[in-house]
């Protein structure tokens, strides 16, 4: 046993309970001094909870213990967790991009002053000892925006580290630092947090990477639905053993995908397409069939639609639909040549929250609404009443009220309905269900069913694995902007997913595959009560924080 | 319970309800000078370019872009026709003229706004500027002289069922604004990019085309008013500005009205003579000055107050809502924590 004393964190029998259950069950943490510790878990498994009650945001349900290097944290006081040297650096660094590096670290501790006048020379002094911490040789007084995305956290990780009131940082929470760094960049990240932790800083490493997890960590905590399932050595894990220990055994195989022989000319025709977030993509849609795209996030699954479709700027390669060559950066061009597309950011970039459902609708098809001298409200109408009868939007008497007052996953329907009402030919879809409660995720899943029988072809980028199993004849899967794996039929699931995601290669046999696919299968219901199983390929913990949220609150449609 | 029982309209008409209540309350206080046809007249003329004026505010705010320059706009097109008339022209040219001098200003700021991606608010203050100094320009900072062809000034005057003409012309301009941001697509296509900018171009809107063209007409309107200014009150090197906020505050407080939460054309010009009424009638019972100013300015802060409180308790309701879904709750109540 370990001397409590020797600790710098010491968590015990710490629960928490929201309104809609329980967070966190009874979970306890230790770390030394030094010690790098990762906490893995999928998506919704409790890991902000825990990180949130340690930095004092959310107070934890009585019986909770929690010391930082030998003292008492007073629960849900983050003054106390300061004041004990717990630091956070989350994924959002909390950087000003607009102001320089000394004014950023400054801004926590204060600038040294001498009648009332910043002391530059001081300033500085004090900038550069906190950036030799981190072993960063940076001007003190370029702007932020101007670094790199490792330097940046390089700037966040000494903006958190410098001593402040005489209290030294003893627990340093890193919450997932990687997730939006490109691949060159990790490395340099890592060395940062090996040096933290040489000073006797305890580092509380989030991460969804696993390699990082056996490159950098001593010792891991894994959260499932709130329990913790594994603490121990990383040396004691293999990436099979932690893949069981973070999915539970439900490594469930594909459903009800359907292979469509290509018959025609392509829908979509991808060439070569390059761009800040892809790198030489090539690919074919055909009509009827329905492609997935997985990733985890940075690789270019979140810009792949956009750019097709022209909502980012492509800077290489060829993009054809129908035959027709795309002009780079117009979606109108796109949608003159049947295209549609769904985005991922709903309340900005999908709907318009401030307009009626019926406004909304028929945005996109107004030309076809007017008669001289009027748009014809009475066809306008009975069109929005046939997307809310189709895709059973509710209240279904609401097609005069503001998109606003309509539950997410409603919003959602009638930003499905926007696009159906233009009878598109190919849909592009970031994020298509997403905040969509069970039922009317299947309704939507139903409906792209249909148009892709009836001839349409979908391109469908997701972070939910389950939702690309299930509704996929093919899945082509990026990272670092490339497509590494095209996967269909049996090869689509989860399990296959995540490991072309991550980059895992697969060296298990056939065998031992389709006897864990046949246990799992029972598992589908449990997971999908349980909304969200994308965690290792998205793999990014704010997406899921809010993501999770936001889901739980749109699964009760009004 | 602060809110009204939505039978009686109280939400969209609310300005309505003022309007009759400052009628009422005036008729009473001073039934020989407010309670007069004369009264009815004068204001309902005097304020049409006003109103003119907010609209041509209206068409650009409902696509989130701001127009400051139209009070520099209405003055420079009002010193321009006056000058051309003064010289010799025709009033349909004048009137021509005076219609491109505007647009060509909203050519100029939509050109800004779009193509130099310069915010609008500081655009057209901007270019408010430029103009006041092509004004001086013009003028030489001296006030032109009033054109004295007598068809001048019955342009605008000329009775219609004892209303001056000019009235008329403002009804028909907010009807034809009404059709366009309401009953056709250029219309619809604006509120959605008010709306969300980026939401409207994925949704195959042109932006850049419509947000120019906003201008174009605000600009338009501009000279519109321009030249009624100053055929019925004749050339003034600085009403414009003057104009200007009254006509921000009835817009602002317009879009509390009828189609609340909408910037709307109609909801503008109840705004202006409601505000209008009220000034007048105090006019008639006092005889200090800074009612004019005093009105526009808290109207101006009083509408947007009301439309983002009206917008607060709107989330409120619908949180309260959700938690009450969640908690199981049968009726909207605050959540426990």
């Amino acid at each position: 046993m370990i001397d409590v004393l020797l600790s710098a964190l010491d968590v015990r029998a710490l629960s928490k309970t929201f309104v809609g259950g329980r967070a966190l069950d009874e979970v306890s943490l230790r770390l030394k001094p030094g010690e790098i510790h990762a906490l893995l878990g999928e998506n919704g498994s409790g890991k902000s909870t825990l990180i949130k009650v340690l930095s004092g945001y959310h107070r934890p349900d009585p019986g909770a213990e929690i010391q930082i290097a030998g003292e008492q944290l007073q629960l849900g006081d983050s003054a106390s967790s300061f004041q004990l040297g717990a630091r956070f650096v989350h994924q959002d660094l909390g950087l000003v991009e607009t102001s320089s590096v000394l004014d950023n670290l400054a801004v926590v501790v204060g600038f040294p002053t001498r009648f009332g006048t910043i002391n530059r020379r001081k300033a500085r002094q004090r900038a550069l000892a906190a950036l030799a911490e981190v072993h960063l040789e940076v001007d003190p007084n370029i702007l932020v925006s101007t670094l790199s995305p490792a330097q940046k956290t390089s700037v966040a990780v000494a903006r958190a580290l410098q001593p402040v009131g005489g209290g030294a940082a003893r627990l340093l929470v890193l919450d997932e630092p990687t997730a939006r760094l490109p691949e060159q960049e990790v490395e340099l990240l890592l060395s940062l947090v090996r040096n933290v932790a040489q000073k006797g800083i305890a580092v509380l490493y989030v991460t969804h990477r696993l390699d990082e997890v056996f490159d950098i960590a001593e010792t891991a905590t894994v959260l499932r639905d709130g329990k913790k399932v594994f603490e121990g050595t990383v040396a004691s894990l293999t990436r099979e053993s932690l893949l069981q220990h973070l999915f539970g055994t439900s490594l469930e195989k594909g459903g009800a995908a359907v292979v469509i022989a290509p018959t025609t000319n392509p829908a979509l025709r991808v060439r070569g397409l390059g761009s800040e977030s892809l790198a030489n993509v090539s690919f074919d849609v055909h009509p009827g069939e329905i492609v997935g795209v997985a990733g985890i996030t940075g690789s270019g699954r979140d810009a792949l639609c956009a750019t097709l479709f022209g909502a980012r700027s492509r800077d290489l390669g060829e993009v054809r639909i129908n035959d027709q060559p795309v002009p780079a950066g117009r979606p109108t061009s796109a949608m003159e040549l049947g295209a549609a597309y769904v985005p991922a950011e709903r309340k900005i970039q999908g709907a318009f929250l401030e307009l009626t459902a019926r406004e909304n609708i028929s945005i996109g098809d107004l030309k076809s609404f007017w008669r001289l001298p009027i748009l014809r409200r009475r066809s306008e109408t009975s069109a929005a009443q046939t997307w809310f009868d189709r895709f059973e939007i509710r209240p279904s008497t609401g097609i005069d009220r503001l998109v606003s007052t309509f539950s997410g996953g409603n919003q959602q329907k009638i930003v499905f309905g926007k696009w159906f009402q233009r009878q598109p030919t190919l849909f592009m879809l970031d994020e298509p269900t997403q905040g969509v409660d069970v039922g009317a995720k299947g309704e939507l899943h139903r409906c792209l069913a249909d148009a892709a029988r009836q001839g349409a072809a979908i391109l469908m980028s997701s972070s939910d694995t389950d939702e690309l199993t299930s509704t996929c004849s093919r899945v082509i899967v990026l990272r670092s902007g490339a497509v590494v794996a095209e996967l269909v039929g049996a090869d689509i699931n989860p399990h296959a997913i995540a490991r072309a995601s991550l980059g895992i290669g697969t060296h298990e046999n056939a065998e031992h595959q389709v006897v864990q696919n046949q246990d799992l299968v029972h598992q589908n219901d449990r997971q999908q009560s349980h909304m969200h199983t994308d965690v290792l390929s998205d793999g990014v913990l704010q997406e899921l924080i809010q993501n999770v949220a936001v889901r739980e609150e749109e699964q009760h449609p009004s | 319970m602060r809110r009204f029982p939505r039978s009686f309209g109280f939400e969209k008409f609310s300005g309505v309800y003022l309007w009759a209540a400052f009628i009422a309350v005036f008729s009473v206080l001073s039934p020989n000078l407010f309670a007069t046809s004369v009264t009815l007249h004068s204001v309902a003329a005097g304020k049409a370019v006003s109103a003119i004026l907010a609209l041509a505010i209206v068409v650009p705010l409902v696509c989130g872009v701001y127009d400051l320059s139209v009070g520099a706009n209405i003055n420079f097109t009002t010193i321009v026709v006056v000058k051309l008339l003064t010289k010799g022209w025709s009033i349909p040219a004048a009137v021509v003229i005076g219609l491109l001098v505007g647009a060509a200003i909203g050519v100029v700021n939509g050109f800004i706004v779009v193509k130099l991606k310069v915010n609008s608010f500081i655009t057209t203050l901007g270019t408010a500027s430029i103009i006041s100094a092509f004004q001086v320009i013009v003028t030489d900072n001296r006030q032109p002289l009033p054109p004295t062809l007598p068809a001048w000034r019955s342009f605008t005057t000329t009775k219609v069922f004892g209303f001056q003409i000019i009235v008329l012309y403002m009804l028909v301009i907010a009807l034809l604004l009404w059709w366009a941001l309401n009953h056709t697509p250029f219309g619809r296509y604006l509120y959605a990019i008010g709306g969300s900018p980026e939401a409207a171009r994925l949704s195959g809107v042109k932006v850049d085309k419509y947000t120019w063209l906003s201008l174009i007409v605000s600009g338009g309107l501009c000279g519109i008013a321009g030249v009624f200014y100053g055929s019925i009150a004749g050339p003034s090197l600085s009403f414009g500005g003057s104009l200007l906020l009254p006509a921000f505050a009835a817009v602002f407080l317009g879009s509390t009205q009828i189609t609340p939460g909408r910037f709307n054309v109609w909801g503008s010009v109840l705004a202006i003579y409601v505000l209008a009424t009220g000034v007048k009638g105090l006019q008639l019972l006092t005889d200090v000055q800074w009612l004019d100013p005093m009105f526009s300015g808290v109207a101006l802060v009083a509408a947007v107050a009301i439309a983002n409180g009206r917008q607060r308790s709107g989330d409120e309701r619908r949180r309260k809502k959700l938690s009450a879904e969640r908690n199981n709750l049968p009726d909207p109540q605050p959540s426990m924590s």
